[in-house]
């Protein structure tokens, strides 16, 4: 590699990273400003284009505190049920994921394939059934439209099977010599031994949920109820010209996220990479 | 009874169940199914049975409001074939998708070339490049709005910087699909930058070896051993991307709702708008299954093309 070469590489790398970065710095920067100072500086470059003249906290003490748009709430709503979805995804599918992965029974291979082919039916297909169905169950408006039908993830049950699968057989007879029955094999043994795939799992039904904005915007039509992506989109289509507010509601729903994600991104990263090979 | 067992199961596997004793324990059989039941439960309740209704209410005239259900045979598909605005959203969709799927893969794979080789700030670059992934979509659209806007934006702030044309991308039903692709492109390229990263890990670096004592240019390499060997990622890349982009609704409901004048009505939008604006679930839905057999279709012939590559 000459000179030039590395250079002209670290310049490319650099412009992208910027690209990246830039609309996330420019809306968190906006957020710490008066709604006045974001345009006075927006018509040349400059460093104020970004950096804040008179730095405040006054969009998030509006946002968080308006009657109107208790953005608290949004968040707290979606945290409840991201995190029931999470911990009942991780459940259910963990255990049907060691019944494939380790235990024997008759039509393991039909049932298993049965799964697997619900991953080419598009979500958009069944909404209008799946609406129906929640109709009918008298659940609409309620949380339990948002979290019972997202506890199915065949994504996370062939994640966890392929991770199951490597666990010494050994280790399980041993357990039933010393007389374990299977839900204490599963849960003492063989689930803290999969700590690694279960966070890759988590994080993203968590941040899946945290996103979700199609299905709830059709279940849920209490605007107390709401999560916050729906949330976000309305405040910004009702309060088109304040900015500032726009962007405080944004930084308030990403930062967490952006944190979690920069904590744990190892794990995340090896879900996409175990997704792609599946294809 | 270790590796005996093991040795007995490597062969079951391969040889008919008949030969040894049906080692189906009862009552390993029965906590087997205990353990699949509520995922399975699930399986049929909110993925089988929706499908086989969607099935049955595609040939309905099925409005919500007045609930009224009457079977129409193929009447749904039969307007949808000459639906104006549902052909005009399958249109947008593929603009939408012809686009982004060649540029995004191509910056994908060149970010994933750029960050393989393992320096000092690998690692930094990679979390940068990733972060559009995780921005939540409802977010992302709702920055780029404001980032789009012709007085304030900032991205005419630097068009006009650099002394070219400012726009204003999102009134113009010209240009409004051209910032739904730019948005679209800025979030997903960190996804497949992964996936392509993963694939040139896989391929083995003393074949690289052996070209460079061979004599082989950088330029020969990609060409000879990256690329043929990174097609089935490629492929993946490709198909995932373009399922992606048909089905491309998100970015569109919060960045232009459609609009201007419908130019960036996509058919997911579409089929949303049928049925929970207009109550027309039946016909809707019919719109979700032309639009899920195109997807499908598209889907095999591009893995039919892949796999006449590698020959």
């Amino acid at each position: 590699m000459n000179r030039f070469a590395s250079i002209a590489k670290y310049t490319v790398m650099t412009v992208l990273a910027v690209i990246s970065i830039i609309p996330i710095l420019w809306m968190i920067s906006g957020s710490l400003r008066p709604y006045e100072e974001l345009f006075k500086y927006s018509s040349s470059l400059n460093i104020h284009l970004f950096v804040p003249v008179q730095p405040t906290l006054a969009n998030f003490k509006e946002v968080i505190f308006s009657e109107g748009n208790p953005f608290l709430r949004y968040i707290a709503n979606t945290l409840f049920v991201a995190g029931s979805v999470t911990l009942l995804v991780l459940l259910v599918n963990s255990m049907s994921a060691f019944a494939f992965a380790k235990l024997r029974f008759r039509g393991k291979a039909i049932v298993f394939a049965l799964f697997m082919s619900a991953m080419i039916i598009p979500g958009e297909v069944t909404l209008v059934p799946n609406y129906l169905l929640m109709n009918y169950f008298g659940w609409l408006n309620s949380y339990k439209a948002l979290v019972i039908p997202s506890m199915l993830s065949v994504f996370g049950i062939f994640l966890l099977r392929q991770f199951f699968a490597e666990i010494p057989d050994e280790i399980l007879e041993a357990a039933k010599i010393d007389g374990a029955s299977m839900t204490r094999t599963f849960s003492s043994i063989v689930l803290p031994a999969a700590v690694p795939p279960m966070i890759t799992l988590a994080l993203m039904t968590f941040l899946g949920n945290w996103d979700s904005y199609l299905w709830p915007l059709i279940v849920i039509n209490d605007e107390k109820k709401q999560m916050i992506q729906v949330a976000i989109a309305t405040f910004s289509s009702v309060e088109g010209t304040d900015w500032s507010k726009i962007l405080a509601a944004s930084t308030i729903s990403t930062v967490p996220i952006l944190i979690l994600f920069l904590f744990l991104q190892r794990y995340y990263i090896q879900g996409i990479t175990m997704s792609g090979v599946k294809g | 009874m270790t590796s005996v067992t093991a040795a007995a199961e490597s062969a079951s596997k391969t040889a008919p169940s008949s030969k040894k004793p049906r080692r189906f324990l009862r009552g390993e059989e029965i906590t087997a199914w205990w353990f699949v039941l509520p995922s399975f439960a699930l399986l049929l309740i909110f993925v089988f049975y929706p499908m086989l209704q969607a099935f049955v209410i595609s040939f309905q005239n099925y409005n919500l409001v007045g609930s009224t259900r009457s079977f129409i045979g193929l009447d749904n598909y039969k307007s949808l074939v000459t639906d104006r605005d549902f052909l005009a959203s399958l249109r947008h969709s593929f603009h939408f998708a012809i686009v982004v799927i060649p540029i995004q893969t191509a910056i994908s794979l060149g970010l994933a070339l750029l960050i393989q080789k393992k320096f000092k700030l690998t690692g930094l670059f990679r979390t940068l490049y990733f972060i559009p992934v995780v921005i939540s979509t409802a977010v992302a659209a709702t920055v780029f709005k404001l980032i789009y806007n012709k007085e304030f934006g900032i991205l005419n702030n630097v068009l006009k910087t650099l002394h070219l044309p400012t726009t204003n991308f999102l009134s113009n039903p010209d240009t409004a699909m051209n910032g739904v692709i730019m948005l679209g492109i800025w979030k997903g390229v960190g996804f497949f930058m992964i996936i392509f990263l993963a694939g040139l890990n896989n391929i083995p670096q003393d074949l690289y070896e052996a070209a460079r004592v061979d004599g082989a240019t950088k330029i020969q390499q990609f060409f000879r051993i990256t690329l043929p060997l990174l097609n089935r990622t490629t492929a993946f890349v490709v198909i995932m991307t373009t399922i992606d982009a048909i089905k491309l609704s998100g970015l569109v409901f919060v960045l232009t709702s459609g609009g201007p004048n419908g130019a960036t009505e996509t058919a997911v939008y579409y089929i949303y708008k049928m049925a929970f604006q207009q109550m027309q679930m039946g016909y809707g839905t019919a719109a979700a299954f032309i639009l899920f057999a195109i997807v499908l279709a598209i889907s095999l012939v591009q893995m039919r093309l892949f796999r006449n590559a590698e020959h």
